[in-house]
């Protein structure tokens, strides 16, 4: 998420903002002046009551179009039929038997606060204030000159000159405070964005540790337990089959995403490869999972580490599973399989599929030796990476038990769908 | 549409917010001498000066609130705060009203509702567009009723409705301004993020394949680069000898270890080395059990631009990030080492408010040899 505006946009949108406030303030000032005037016994009668509503409506409807639309011209149209207003309003209110002696009344302040208020097109304090100044002389000029026709005395109007006082505080505030530039100096946007970036390569940076641990450590612990000799087929069986699906490739890409890029799913994963993955949709990725073998990875690295696999249960469940997913759990079953074969003493495990209450659970079962979980090291890479880091990167958990001689039973669930 | 009735400035751009403190002073300070100037132009009607000394001194007291509730130190500024100034300004035209009983002359000269208009004017920063309007239309009603009620005194005829109208009309325009600002900043700035977000979506794609390149390159994949051509070695040899043994030992160790440090370091340890490395300024994280990993996104940031402004223009020689947690709490305590031009507790503010827009409770504390900044959030 990122925080508050942007430094390139804070002007704009602050003089927008400003202007909005403008806006709402002068149409409740022109609907209170409708209200004053449809309330009030004018000279002239309903007649004179009726035009003065008209007027002020006029002007009102005038600024919605304005604040809708803020362009040179309606700015300039607003500026000139509210000036219109104000002068007809004033002749009308001025008239001797209205008793109002002089143009300093609420009801003259209301139209002329609305059109100094007139916001007006272009960004920034400066052309704000520049069309502010413009709304207050224009109002002034025609009050004074309704004045002159209608009668009575012109005299400044102390609520629109107050109004037009407060307008140029809050622009010049607003235009003063920006230019020490506190906002680019933050650098929140910029903040956001390097912490998407450390939040994508620390990813990266654990994909890329699990899949190299996958690869290599294996070997090389086998290569180091076997001493000097002739070679084992099996590993040299099995070092190729690694090394030909990495060489040549950006091998710290997941190979979940490689699986999507290179279409590796089958004529439906290619049809629904650009798609995102969801429960719908017959030719999206999910659907593509059913054509999938089940646990793939996990039966090659079974079949080249020695080891017979049972697989019961419902591996239809798996089908829930988007293809990165579904990817992870073979990678981490992969890698308990490995762990059965060097570890537990026999020569069959037992992976059990069930769908559960949102969730997809795998359990891997053996009757080997087994081990006191308690004493497991905090830093046993293959359990931490391998299989519970990536699992928990999925929104998933793991859980273990095991005792010596009895066997050990590693439960691996994630919740369905995922990319 | 819910986000914008819930949210005021200070949440959604804590930056704005807070170069608008001095604003309230100013807004209050106007509002204070609109009352010492109108009291004093209608002197004459007032037959209680208590009742006049006392309306200037409420509307001075909402002042006082309102700008010592903005003022960043105390942030966030709630809502109970904006219905304590409302209460004292009201109470100020209540005062007033008092003080003219039977013989105001004109209603125009009241600054009541202009006084109540420019406190709710001056907080909008802070408050959501909906309790703004809420507080003008309730400081309206008692202006409607104190309008009533003087004009009876007056005996006056003419009509109450537009009486009241005039009366409140100066506390409705100013309190939609107020309204009006609020809603129209928390939506230009929502909506800007909305759209940075999805633009940082769509460019994450290109961002991921150079990232994969890149971490490579890394400590990790430089190890790789030398176990597979080992390994690829291997599998053409017809033997395995002592030293290819000893080998492959030595390398599965050093697997194991870039592994370790690999799994156990955080998007924090990133930022340290990234900033060592392009700035040359040492930050130190001392965070064994990853609580880093455990703050959300926006809070990630708002430590990212500290760490990155701290470490910029020479303002820290060197900083220390640590965690510590609890069940459901955590503590980040950034100590740093003032350099040639160290920050100010008011330059730190800003991030300070930026915390809290957050979901972080922040506290600062600027000597002469040590910064300090300290934030407490809760685990979800």
């Amino acid at each position: 998420m990122n925080l508050g505006l942007p430094e390139h946009l804070a002007r704009e949108s602050f003089s927008r903002a400003l202007a909005n406030a403008g806006h709402c303030a002068a149409l409740v000032c022109l609907v209170i002046g409708i209200v004053v005037v449809a309330e009030s016994a004018f000279a002239g009668g309903a007649e004179g009551e009726l035009a003065a509503v008209m007027l002020l409506a006029a002007q009102a409807l005038l600024l919605v179009l304005v604040a809708r639309f803020p362009t040179v011209t309606l700015t300039v149209v607003y500026l000139v039929a509210g000036s219109a207003v104000v002068f007809a309003l004033t002749v009308l209110v001025m008239q001797p038997e209205n008793g109002v002696d002089s143009t300093n009344n609420p009801l003259l302040a209301l139209p002329r606060i609305a059109l100094l208020l007139v916001g007006g097109a272009g960004a920034g304090s400066a052309i704000a204030l520049t069309w502010a100044t413009l709304g207050f002389g224009l109002g002034e000029a025609a009050t004074f000159l309704g004045a002159a026709i209608g009668g009575g005395s012109w005299v400044p109007n102390v609520a629109a000159a107050g109004a037009f006082g407060l307008l140029v505080m809050v622009r010049a505030y607003d235009g003063l405070s920006r230019r020490r530039d506190t906002r680019k100096e933050t650098g929140l946007h910029r903040a956001s964005q390097q912490t998407r970036e450390l939040a994508l390569r620390h990813d990266y940076e654990l994909r890329a540790t699990a899949r190299l641990h996958d690869t290599a450590l294996s070997h090389l612990v086998a290569i180091a337990a076997a001493g000097s000799g002739p070679i084992d087929e099996r590993l040299r069986v099995g070092i190729r089959q690694d090394l030909g699906l990495i060489v040549g490739r950006d091998w710290a890409i997941d190979h979940g995403d490689a699986a999507i890029d290179d279409g590796a799913f089958g004529s439906a994963g290619a049809a629904g490869g650009a798609g995102r993955p969801g429960r719908s949709g017959g030719n999206g990725p999910i659907a593509a999972a059913a054509t999938r073998t089940v646990l793939p990875e996990a039966l090659e690295a079974a079949r080249n580490a020695g080891l017979g696999v049972r697989i019961t249960g419902d591996p239809a469940a798996l089908e829930v599973l988007g293809p990165v997913r579904a990817s992870v759990l073979d990678a981490a079953v992969a890698q308990c399989l490995v762990n059965v074969a060097r570890h537990a003493g026999v020569g069959e495990a037992e992976v059990a599929i069930g769908p559960g209450h949102g969730d997809v659970t795998v359990v891997v079962v053996d009757s080997g030796l087994g081990f006191d979980v308690d004493a497991v090291p905090d830093d046993r890479i293959g359990l931490r990476t391998s299989i519970r880091a990536r699992i928990e990167q999925e929104g998933g958990s793991v859980q273990v038990w095991s005792s010596p001689g009895v066997g050990t039973t590693v439960v691996l669930t994630v919740p369905e769908g995922g990319a | 549409m819910i986000l914008r009735i819930r949210l005021a400035q200070q949440e959604a751009d804590p930056i704005g917010a807070i170069t608008a403190a001095p604003a309230v002073v100013i807004g209050a300070s106007v509002a204070v001498a609109a009352s010492v100037g109108l009291t004093f132009w209608h002197r004459a009607e007032i037959n209680s000066p208590a009742a006049a000394i006392l309306g200037i001194v409420l509307v001075a007291a909402a002042g006082v609130v309102a700008s010592v509730s903005a003022w960043p130190s105390r942030a966030p500024f709630t809502a109970e705060r904006l219905w304590v100034v409302v209460s004292l300004a009201v109470g100020g035209a209540i005062a007033e009203y008092v003080s003219t009983l039977g013989t105001d002359q004109y209603l125009y000269d009241d600054y009541g509702p202009i006084a109540i208009g420019l406190l709710i004017l001056a907080v909008a920063p802070f408050c959501t567009w909906m309790s703004l309007l809420t507080a003008g239309f309730l400081a309206s009603a008692v202006l409607a009723i104190l309008a009533v009620g003087a004009a009876g005194d007056r005996g006056a005829g003419g009509s109450v409705v537009a009486v009241i109208a005039v009366n409140t009309s100066a506390t409705l325009a100013l309190a939609a301004a107020a309204a009006g600002y609020s809603y129209a900043i928390v939506a230009e700035t929502l909506a800007w993020q909305r759209q940075a977000n999805s633009a940082a979506l769509q460019r994450d794609a290109d961002m991921r394949a150079g990232i994969a390149r890149s971490v490579q390159q890394s400590r990790v994949s430089l190890l790789g680069r030398e176990v597979l051509p080992f390994l690829a070695g291997i599998m053409t040899a017809e033997r395995i000898t002592v030293a290819d043994a000893d080998r492959a030992r030595e390398l599965a160790e050093a697997l194991r270890r870039a592994l370790k440090a690999g799994i156990e370091s955080t998007w924090l340890d990133d930022l340290a080395a990234s900033v060592g490395s392009v700035r040359g300024v040492g930050v130190e994280v001392d965070d064994p059990g990853g609580a880093a990993r455990e703050l959300r996104v926006d809070q990630r940031s708002t430590l990212t631009a500290l760490v990155s402004w701290l470490s910029n223009s020479g303002r820290s020689a060197g900083m220390t990030v640590s965690f510590r947690t609890a069940e459901h709490s955590g503590v980040i305590t950034l100590e740093a080492r003032p350099g040639v031009e160290p920050p100010t507790r008011r330059d730190l503010e800003r991030f300070l408010a930026v915390a809290r827009s957050v979901g972080m409770r922040a506290e600062t504390r600027v000597a002469r040899d040590n910064v300090s900044v300290e934030f407490r959030y809760d685990l979800e």
